[in-house]
């Protein structure tokens, strides 16, 4: 099952390109995954296992591109291939919103990317919506009802 | 002046230089912060700069000052402002800030909003930030959701919001109505995927509940037949979806990879492992009634899905995790295990990983099965990623009993000749379990056990520290034939010396130290024997001028090595003949006789005394080493003599038990102590006090060191069939019963510490119809690392076979109390 910790996406030099906690943790907490786990995750060889143990918990993690994705997921409970699956999900929905993602759009459009993951992924990291077309359409639905809003601001 | 985000983040990752990078931040850090305090601002302004904070946030900087901000968004009637207020509030703030209560309102509000997509923004949000204040709060409008909309969007949201709260407070049970989902579930057109897995969600909180908690005694809810009971109706209605679900081909949306939605499956599998589990928690009839038709599906799952791609794999190894942590029957059990090692067989590093990982686990619940794979298991130790090796190694080591030592003590061979220093720890890993391995079998080819050893140095010698040196040279010591033993020393003497051989390096301090050690024991034995002809270039000058070029080069940077050398130059000057080499070793050993290290200073001169007395005098202190006796068989007796000491007290009440005053418990922790320093002389008798000086100096500063641990060497082994009943950071519990008959249960726990564990006292509570007598800890309440202490059990009575368990100690000698309690359930009862 899944239960995801948090979602980082790192640049391959190491920029935080995104980042949500699904459980509370203090900020120094927060930072010292984020230092801890960059270096570790970057310095990795492509052969490699994508599960790592870190502190109590397991990381599992994708590159994908220039980016990569990590992922927190507690250890005896997550099922670590899922979280791949997961990973891969949220990419693919990516990919389909944006039209052949890249590391700029998420970038600068990094709202937007949170407003595709927060329809896949609710609560404390649990998986709400499997299927990609679902998500989209929402988000898209969504995104008219926005520029309609300013639509009328113009009008009125 | 770039005021829009997209200016902002441009300049960001234009900055040439951190300097500049900062300066930027810091600048347009203050200016957001002045914006925001100004009221007037217009909206599209203000959702500018929460948009740049919200990149702040991303950056890692602080962005508390928009908190406030960001609810004042919510509370705007525009969408936009909305769902960016929503978002930032969502990033920003989190459970524990005070700000929340802020969002009541607006929360409460927006669930009853005609748009279903501000609907949806709330529920998303309260599903993020829901405090237990919270959640009692708006559960009633979540719950109105689920129970009026038949908008799947809503409902699959609703659902899983509704989870989270219930999790979070936990007394909501009472208002919850089993019967919303009930309908949810036989409503085809609004079950949607989305909505069935919040319906998992939903049911997963709920049983996790009443797994964790003792409802019974606190509200007045009897969780087995007001929960349990009709939750369980759904049990049937679960397998006919999984059964579906799994043998469905194609279903386009969902598919992934030819597995039509592995993300449901699997949450619909743990989902009915925690109806099970919470069945056998409460001996629910309702739900265990349903155990066989589970297992059938399971045995199809396992069966059906395919396995060559992750997406199938995730679904068989959730599968996987379901068995072993149900324990279910022995051939689900064994399917279990051949899963797992057609993962390891496959290329894909990720199934690999977590099949060892798996298969670790379940060792204890199915040893032989997990043993058959061994194959693959040793072929994983070839694997170029270190921690698919380090787990392939710790399960060989896991498995390996004596009818496969052997053949596992090769495979392991063959792994360390493929090392290098960056894999160190898996060195020091396998010596030092190796070591524990040829503690606890009897091999009864000892010379083949030599062997290994001479490999072992040979291959990795550099990396072994001196506490397994000392470890490896009790193996050697303890060897019976003095033949293998000179065996042993003729071989490595043959590669030190021969001027040819590379394979030895100079740095390998591990092989020098036994080899210095051997000559000094049996060096004899090789200048004597039988095999003498075809070994010309060992004789006494050539083994006096080792010893002489070694210390040359260690004089003044390893000081241990000297400390050896010097005492095997006096042990070797009794053992060979010409006067020109001892007069060497007696100058060898004289270098020392004004060191500036005390300890060689004082062994020169000693040494020198000895050198002089006569040679009758000097063979009695010189003597071989006696065998060393394991300390542990001695503590076996004292054991056996203390027996009466066990406490009778019968122990019933959980209350009792709970309490820190227990009476029984305080008595063990020193019962079977033994002073180790007794020991040790028996041991080593009066002899010991001169003939070697060194060893002894180790032993005693072992024995004041850590007497306890001193004594506990090694000699509790955790029994194959012993099943893990807790598993915590700090040490692994395993029980194992030993006899189940009408009315009386015999059992022993295993605590195995994975780190240094101190003064553990246990607290053990039974049902109140049965009696508990608990017997000592043995061998002692401390407990090394990996090591393992053990604990009878006798119970009466009758009724299912319960325990609660706390546990009291001191973690890595600190000084401070640790408390861990657990509970766990046999299958028997009495």
């Amino acid at each position: 099952m899944t239960q995801l910790k948090y979602l980082i996406l790192v640049s391959r030099q190491g920029k935080i390109r995104l980042k949500k906690w699904y459980t509370a943790m203090s900020a120094s907490e927060k930072a010292k995954i984020v230092k801890d786990l960059t270096p570790t995750i970057l310095a990795r060889k492509p052969k490699m296992c994508n599960i790592i143990e870190y502190s109590d918990h397991k990381v599992v993690y994708k590159r994908y591109a220039s980016l990569f994705f990590i992922v927190g997921v507690t250890s005896d409970v997550d099922n670590e291939l899922l979280t791949l699956e997961v990973i891969h999900r949220f990419v693919e929905t990516m990919d389909t919103y944006f039209g052949n993602v890249c590391e700029l759009d998420i970038i600068f459009n990094f709202n937007k990317v949170y407003d595709i993951l927060n329809e896949m992924i609710m609560c404390d990291g649990s998986i709400a919506e499997s299927s990609r077309k679902e998500v989209l359409h929402h988000v898209t639905v969504m995104d008219t009802m926005e520029s309609n809003d300013n639509l009328e601001r113009v009008l009125s | 002046m770039g005021s829009s985000l997209r200016s902002f983040i441009k300049d960001v990752r234009g900055a040439k230089t951190l300097a500049d990078e900062r300066a930027i931040i810091t600048k347009q850090s203050a200016k957001i912060r002045t914006k925001l305090r100004d009221d007037h601002l217009p909206h599209e302004k203000r959702r500018v700069n929460i948009q740049k904070l919200l990149y702040l946030y991303i950056l890692g900087e602080k962005t508390h000052f928009g908190q406030v901000e960001s609810i004042n968004l919510v509370a705007s009637d525009e969408f936009v402002d909305k769902r960016l207020g929503y978002l930032a509030a969502t990033l920003l703030l989190d459970e524990s800030e005070d700000l929340l209560t802020l969002l009541t309102n607006m929360l409460n509000n927006d669930l009853h909003h005609p748009n279903k997509y501000v609907v949806s923004l709330a529920l998303t949000s309260l599903g993020f930030l829901s405090s237990p204040e919270l959640a009692r709060d708006l559960y009633p409008d979540v719950e109105n959701i689920i129970k009026n909309s038949r908008d799947p969007f809503l409902l699959k949201k609703a659902l899983q919001c509704a989870a989270k709260l219930i999790f979070k407070d936990d007394s909501l049970l009472e208002i919850f109505n089993i019967e919303d989902i009930t309908r949810v579930l036989s409503n085809h057109s609004i079950c949607t995927h989305g909505v069935l897995l919040g319906i998992t969600k939903i049911l997963q909180s709920i049983l996790l509940i009443g797994l964790n908690g003792n409802k019974e005694e606190e509200d007045g809810i009897d969780y087995n037949n007001d929960i349990l009971a009709p939750l369980s109706l759904l049990l049937r209605e679960f397998f006919v979806r999984l059964e579906n679900l799994n043998s469905k081909n194609i279903e386009p949306g969902y598919d992934v990879q030819g597995i039509c939605d592995p993300f449901l499956q699997c949450e619909m599998i743990y989902t009915l492992q925690l109806y099970f589990q919470v069945g056998e928690l409460l001996d629910s009839k309702h739900v265990l009634g349903y155990k066989d038709n589970f297992c059938d599906l399971l045995t199809r799952i396992a069966t059906n899905t395919d396995s060559t791609k992750n997406s199938g794999q995730a679904i068989l190894y959730e599968t996987v995790k379901t068995i072993f942590s149900l324990n279910l029957n022995q051939p689900l059990r064994v399917l279990g295990v051949n899963i797992l090692a057609k993962f390891l067989a496959g290329k894909d590093n990720n199934t690999k990983y977590v099949s060892l990982n798996t298969l670790l686990k379940v060792v204890p619940q199915e040893p032989t099965a997990v043993q058959r794979h061994r194959k693959f298991i040793s072929h994983c130790l070839q694997d170029n990623d270190v921690s698919i090796r380090m787990r392939a190694l710790e399960l060989s080591f896991a498995i390996l009993d004596g009818s496969n030592l052997v053949e596992l003590v090769n495979e392991l061979m063959k792994f360390l000749a493929k090392q290098d220093e960056d894999s160190k720890d898996l060195i020091i890993y396998t010596i030092d379990h190796l070591v524990d391995t040829f503690d606890t079998h009897v091999v009864k080819d000892e010379s083949w056990k030599l062997d290994v050893f001479l490999n072992i140095l040979k291959l990795v010698g550099p990396f072994i520290n001196y506490e397994k040196i000392n470890d490896i040279l009790i193996i050697i010591n303890n060897t019976t034939k003095l033949f293998d033993k000179s065996n042993f020393l003729q071989k490595l003497l043959s590669l030190s010396l021969d001027g040819e051989s590379m394979e030895i390096s100079d740095d390998n301090i591990g092989w020098q130290l036994v080899l210095v050690w051997c000559i000094g024991e049996y060096g004899d034995l090789v200048l004597n024997g039988d095999n003498k002809n075809n070994t010309s270039s060992i004789n006494e000058s050539s083994i006096t001028d080792y010893l002489l070029n070694l210390q040359e080069c260690y004089t003044t940077t390893n000081h241990k090595i000297i400390n050896y050398i010097l005492t095997t130059a006096l042990k070797l000057s009794i053992k060979i003949f010409d006067a020109k080499n001892i007069e060497k070793l007696r100058q060898l050993i004289l270098n020392y006789a004004d060191s500036t290290d005390l300890t060689l200073q004082m062994k020169s001169n000693q040494y020198e005394i000895f050198f002089n007395q006569s040679l009758s005098v000097k063979k009695t202190i010189l003597e071989t080493m006696p065998k060393f006796e394991k300390i542990a068989e001695k503590s076996n007796n004292v054991k056996g003599s203390s027996k009466n000491l066990i406490s009778n007290e019968p122990i019933d009440l959980l209350s009792d038990l709970l309490n820190e005053d227990s009476k029984s418990e305080t008595k063990d922790s020193t019962g079977d102590n033994v002073k180790p320093i007794d020991i040790l002389e028996e041991i080593f008798g009066e002899k010991n006090d001169i003939t070697q000086p060194l060893k002894r100096g180790e032993e005693e500063e072992k024995s004041t060191n850590h007497p306890t641990v001193a004594i506990t060497n090694a000699d509790v082994i955790l029994p194959s069939d012993a099943t893990k009943i807790y598993d915590s950071s700090s040490l692994n519990v395993y029980a194992s019963l030993l006899s189940v008959s009408s009315g009386l249960a015999h059992l022993d726990l295993f605590f195995q510490a994975k780190s240094l564990i101190s003064d553990l006292q246990t607290f053990c509570a039974v049902p109140k119809a049965q009696k508990l007598t608990l017997g000592q800890l043995y061998p002692s309440s401390t407990i090394k690392a990996s090591q393992v202490c053990k604990q009878s059990l006798k119970v009466s009575g009758s009724g299912k076979l319960k325990l609660r368990i706390k546990l009291d100690f001191h973690l890595n000698g600190s000084s401070s109390t640790t408390n861990e309690q657990f509970d766990h359930k046999f299958n028997e009862s009495l």
